[in-house]
């Protein structure tokens, strides 16, 4: 019965006027960003960190989660409509969304993956909710060596299960975590890598960062390629037929269960979880042949398993304090700019918060449904907005966003720095993603490290004689070896090269 | 030739490259020993795993078959934006937001593929209601609009 009190308590604080209002902002405000061709979650999320320092935690935590989902919406209503995803999630939804859109299904295949997505987050919803307890008591008994190892292992999974070439994206988790040594050290005050600036002592700040390696270097990105679009489709019944419900319904079971699985992974979201769900759909199928010319299965099953898997990636986060991917990273950062550390204490010392926000992920997911369906004219309106307009004002919310984090030019000029740092990174396909984790975990993650050397005087053979973190290591080795087994090394470059 | 400029080895040199930075910058850091770590131990450390994952990537790039050439960087773009951060950063205190606002817009849409004046002009003036309603007005940021004036 604690299940029910916690969901009852959750419900209470998501119904407040004020987070209610915020949950509604945050899907907007998603919708809108999943809907523009160019601009995504993690620019988003990142450029809207600084406005976030001003609200309560649970109504900032709760209005960037509804971003994060409401991109997924949003995006797939362009990708049916216009063959242009908005998020990379909903690459896989152009290839039968749009055809499906091109034989005058339009507005079926919209309210196929509206449907799917909003069963598929609530299943989300609940799975966070019965795995969340026994996770973070697991996560209780975990020793400073055994913490060190789960972090190793998070960062090596979402390596190698998200980006294309793993040494570089490893040399960038370690580039990362220096970053996130910058400052003072805690233990004996010193200053590191500091360059005299006073601002440094503190930290580099998490948001300028990521402001500059996600939302400039992607503004920039976007003005040196020409974003072209092609004609909007006239949408017209919403409803499918009846065949179309029947065959919809189990791929979106499927989709649901693939993407929530996938999901839970370090690494793994959204884009994974549409990836393998269409895979799977189109193996299945007893007519393959029809996958990319209007599949009802081929819109049915990423659309659920990507919103699943939405949901489900907020486990890691929530529980072990550990992100899964790179808007998992930038949460992590919001919860610490509100003085939070993620980790298995939240739940313990602010349960509101944490029941608060997987409710309202919830409500979060019903308002969804309201928002784009019935509005989708409107949403298909602001597709003709050129780019050459979104693109200053974009830069112009960095700007001021960054300086309101300290009222200070500082963080302004860091944006810029940034910006032509994630630009390099960009053209030397190193991708930011690692590089945010690093950045995160690593003053945690050194901290945990020096701890359990102490602990052990100065042993490394903690960390294999602890069974919870020799467990984590063998893992996280065993994860290594099967990236370099040549098989799964092409199967899984194959895999990358068609996501890009 | 065309090994030196692809992308893999290219980021290798940027590892070692930071690897080195890190070095130099933390020459002074203690390291400690192992059981009471200083400040520059983990760093160190650090530094040196990412110098030679760099290294390993940099001469897999130079001995691999199939290295992807980077391609040849536009600088219109990066350069406008640096630039027109800087100087809205440079102009925000000493000016306030709307000189601010006017030189970033400005300077950002000549980075652009398209620049009409007609359409920068209107951009800007929708920006900049946009911008004193919301950060002036309604979140009650202590920002002057034009300095010494509002």
């Amino acid at each position: 019965m604690e299940l029910l009190d916690n969901l009852f308590l959750g419900l209470s604080v998501a119904v407040s006027l004020q987070n209610l209002a915020y949950a509604f902002l945050g899907c907007m405000v998603g919708t809108l960003i999943g809907v523009l061709p160019g601009i995504g979650p993690v620019a988003t999320i990142a450029m809207l960190l600084p406005i976030t320092f001003h609200l309560p935690p649970t109504a900032a935590l709760i209005m960037l989660a509804g971003i994060y989902y409401g991109a997924a919406y949003g995006g797939s209503t362009t990708a049916i409509l216009v063959n242009l995803p908005g998020e990379s999630s909903s690459v896989v939804t152009c290839l039968d969304g749009y055809q499906m859109a091109r034989n005058g299904r339009a507005g079926a295949a919209l309210s196929i993956s509206a449907i799917g997505s909003f069963f598929a987050g609530t299943v989300g919803t609940i799975i966070i909710v019965i795995f969340a307890e026994p996770l973070t008591r697991m996560a209780q008994k975990f020793g400073p060596s055994d913490y060190c190892s789960l972090m190793a292992l998070g960062l090596v999974a979402a390596v190698v299960l998200a980006s294309g070439s793993v040494l570089k994206a490893i040399a960038m988790v370690f580039l990362g975590l220096l970053f996130g040594l910058v400052g003072t050290d805690v233990n004996t005050g010193a200053q590191r890598f500091t360059l005299d600036i006073p601002e440094l002592s503190d930290g580099i700040d998490f948001a300028p960062i990521a402001m500059g390696l996600f939302g400039i270097a992607e503004i920039v990105v976007n003005l040196e390629r020409h974003l072209t679009r092609s004609g909007t489709i006239k949408v017209t019944s919403l409803w499918p037929t009846r065949e179309e419900a029947r065959r919809a319904w189990p791929a979106i079971l499927r989709g649901t269960a693939l993407g929530a699985s996938l999901g839970v992974l370090p690494g793994g979201g959204p884009t994974l979880g549409a990836f393998s769900s269409y895979t799977l759909e189109k193996k299945i199928s007893k007519t393959p042949e029809i996958f990319g010319k209007g599949a009802v299965e081929g819109v049915a099953a990423p659309e659920a398993a990507n919103n699943a898997a939405s949901q489900t990636s907020f486990i890691p986060m929530l529980t072990l304090g550990i992100p899964s991917n790179a808007v998992m990273a930038l949460m992590v950062g919001a919860m610490i700019i509100q003085g939070i550390q993620p980790g298995p204490e939240v739940m313990t010392k602010k349960p509101d918060l944490f029941w608060g926000m997987i409710a309202s992920m919830w409500i979060g997911n019903l308002m969804l449904v309201i928002i784009n369906l019935p509005m989708i004219g409107m949403w298909v309106k602001l597709l003709t907005v050129p780019y050459r307009f979104l693109a200053p004002a974009i830069l112009l919310f960095c700007c001021i966003g960054a300086y309101s984090l300290q009222n200070s030019t500082f963080h302004v000029y860091q944006v810029a720095i940034f910006g032509v740092l994630g630009y390099v990174f960009s053209r030397l396909g190193c991708e930011g993603a690692p590089f945010l984790l690093g950045l995160v975990l690593g003053p945690q993650m050194e901290e945990y490290f020096r701890r359990a050397m102490l602990l052990s005087r100065g042993d490394p053979m903690v960390f294999v004689q602890r069974p919870i973190s020799l467990g984590l290591l063998i893992a996280t080795a065993a994860l290594l070896v099967l990236m370099a087994l040549p098989s799964i090394k092409k199967a899984r470059e194959e895999a990358f090269q068609e996501e890009g | 030739m065309s090994r030196l400029l692809s992308k893999d080895f290219l980021s290798g040199v940027m590892f070692i490259a930071f690897g080195l930075g890190a070095l130099y910058l933390g020459r002074n850091l203690q390291m400690g020993t192992t059981v009471r770590m200083g400040p520059g131990y983990v760093p160190h450390m650090l530094a040196y795993i990412m110098m030679s994952l760099g290294g390993i990537v940099a001469v897999f790039a130079l001995f691999s078959s199939s290295a992807e050439r980077t391609e040849a960087p536009k600088w219109k773009p990066i350069t406008m934006v640096t630039v027109g951060i800087f100087c809205f950063a440079f102009l925000f205190e000493r000016a306030g937001l709307l000189p601010a606002l006017v030189v970033l817009v400005l300077i950002a849409s000549l980075g652009g593929e398209e620049f009409k004046i007609t359409e920068v002009i209107g951009a800007m003036v929708v920006l900049s209601i946009l911008s004193v309603l919301v950060f002036k007005v309604g979140l009650g940021m202590n920002i002057s609009v034009l300095y010494g004036v509002w």
